[in-house]
């Protein structure tokens, strides 16, 4: 039976009525220290004339620079290094899941939330700072803005949060499943004659030495699943194993392709795609309704 | 204590940690990784840009350069021949001029011979009067046997030679 839970709280520290180190806090503090350890150590001795190191750096940041100049206007590119961070943080701390002992901070509404609520006061505030307090009240004469207002950062908070951990929920639920599965198929081998089982692992070697033969990956692949296949059965029919989930083995890596690596990837954009987006509308270009600081 | 959070939840604590490491991480990236970074690219872009303007301009000056040679050229071998028809010219001129002198030398020589010619003849005319004149007295003193004075006989004979010279 797989439960679903939130992050685990690992300790609490007893001031102001107990602070709750949870395993996403410690996860994000790892992504900090990643992001701000390999920045510091990417961002030292630069040079003219590039080290390999320095040239991938370079092309990453302007990359980021060339995004931000896109979508925010030139004017914006200032906005970069908080793009970047989030782009980078949302990313990381997603990846961050597939250590497997740590958990992804994205899969926390605590941490998405903080995010679109930082989005939401960059845009406030911007707005406040270019175009004045009266007309940002203004704005809110039409009682759906106040809605609107509210529902942005939720809906960015929570298409994030959602597609981590539901990706996350997925693969566990792939995991029991497979196990399952492959507790039954086992067991199913095991209980019928012999023969059956010998007869899949020949099967299996024969499709491992013809792939071999022919250097084709999916005969060797399905060889040697075949093989494995066979040869658990037979060991669990003479009860020296049992309950091992051999189709745990390959399959989920695949799917984690998506759901951890793609999702993250993609999450990490739409979030800073759409705080561009909402910020550079806040900050207008100077020709515009720029008022002097 | 341990135990787990609600899935949908949101821990305030969680969210004020989230919310600093997001802004030390911000501000980190940005001194030590964005800002030498994105300097260094615009520096070597501005480089770039003033190297490239550098050659442009030493491009031009070197067009310039060659077409005010080219007409420094073009105007050393248009001098060259105009001095040369010049000099052709003064040749010719001279060459006529030394002609013009030497026939005029020439006959201004044959004119001064002429005039000599003339003269001598002249003298030789007069020598022969004297003697002829001489040799009538002579012979007239010889012929009269008396002695006849020798001045009245030269206008005599004077008039006499004129008179030849002038049938000669």
């Amino acid at each position: 039976m797989i439960q679903v839970t939130g992050p685990k709280i690992h300790f609490v520290i007893p001031i102001f009525g107990g602070i709750p180190i949870t395993q996403t806090a410690i996860a994000s503090f790892v992504v900090m220290l990643i992001l701000c350890i390999s920045g510091f150590f990417l961002g030292r001795n630069l040079k003219k004339r590039p080290s390999r190191l320095q040239v991938v750096t370079e092309k990453l940041v302007s990359m980021i620079y060339g995004l931000v100049e896109e979508t925010m206007g030139k004017h914006n590119s200032h906005w970069t290094p908080y793009i970047a961070t989030l782009f980078l943080s949302s990313i990381l701390g997603s990846l961050i899941g597939m250590t497997g002992f740590l958990r992804s901070t994205t899969a926390d509404l605590s941490t998405v939330i903080v995010w679109a609520l930082m989005t939401s006061f960059l845009v406030w505030g911007n707005t406040i700072r270019y175009q004045g307090l009266k007309a940002w009240l203004k704005g809110y004469i039409n009682p759906l803005n106040i809605v609107s207002d509210i529902a942005q950062p939720v809906s960015m908070a929570f298409r994030h949060f959602g597609n981590i951990m539901g990706g996350g929920v997925l693969t566990s639920l792939m995991y029991s499943a497979l196990a399952a599965g492959s507790t039954a198929l086992l067991g199913a081998i095991a209980s019928s004659p012999l023969l059956v089982s010998m007869a899949i692992i020949l099967l299996g070697g024969y499709l491992l030495i013809r792939g071999v033969k022919k250097k084709k990956l999916l005969p060797k692949i399905f060889g040697i699943a075949l093989a494995a296949i066979g040869l658990f059965a037979l060991l669990e029919r003479f009860g020296v194993v049992s309950g091992i989930p051999i189709l745990s083995l390959g399959l989920p890596a695949v799917l984690s392709l998506y759901f951890d690596l793609f999702s993250g990837f993609v999450q990490a954009l739409v979030f800073s795609l759409l705080t561009m987006v909402y910020v550079g509308i806040a900050c207008p270009p100077k020709e515009s309704t720029l008022k002097e600081k | 204590m341990s135990g787990f959070e609600s899935v949908v939840g949101v821990n305030f604590w969680t969210a004020l940690f989230t919310f600093l490491n997001m802004v030390i991480t911000f501000l980190l990236l940005k001194k030590f990784l964005f800002k030498p970074v994105k300097k260094m690219i615009d520096d070597r872009q501005a480089e770039i840009d003033r190297m490239y303007e550098e050659a442009e301009s030493a491009k031009q000056d070197a067009l310039s350069a060659e077409a005010e040679y080219a007409q420094k050229l073009k105007d050393a071998k248009q001098e060259a021949s105009r001095i040369l028809s010049q000099a052709q010219q003064d040749a010719t001129a001279k060459g006529d001029e030394i002609i013009r002198d030497a026939r005029q030398e020439a006959s201004r020589l044959k004119e001064k011979a002429q005039e000599d010619i003339r003269l001598e003849q002249k003298k030789a005319v007069n020598q022969m009067k004297d003697e002829i004149s001489g040799m009538a007295v002579a012979i007239a003193a010889k012929v009269a046997e008396k002695e006849i004075r020798q001045e009245d006989h030269e206008a005599l004979i004077e008039k006499f030679i004129e008179e030849l010279g002038d049938k000669a």
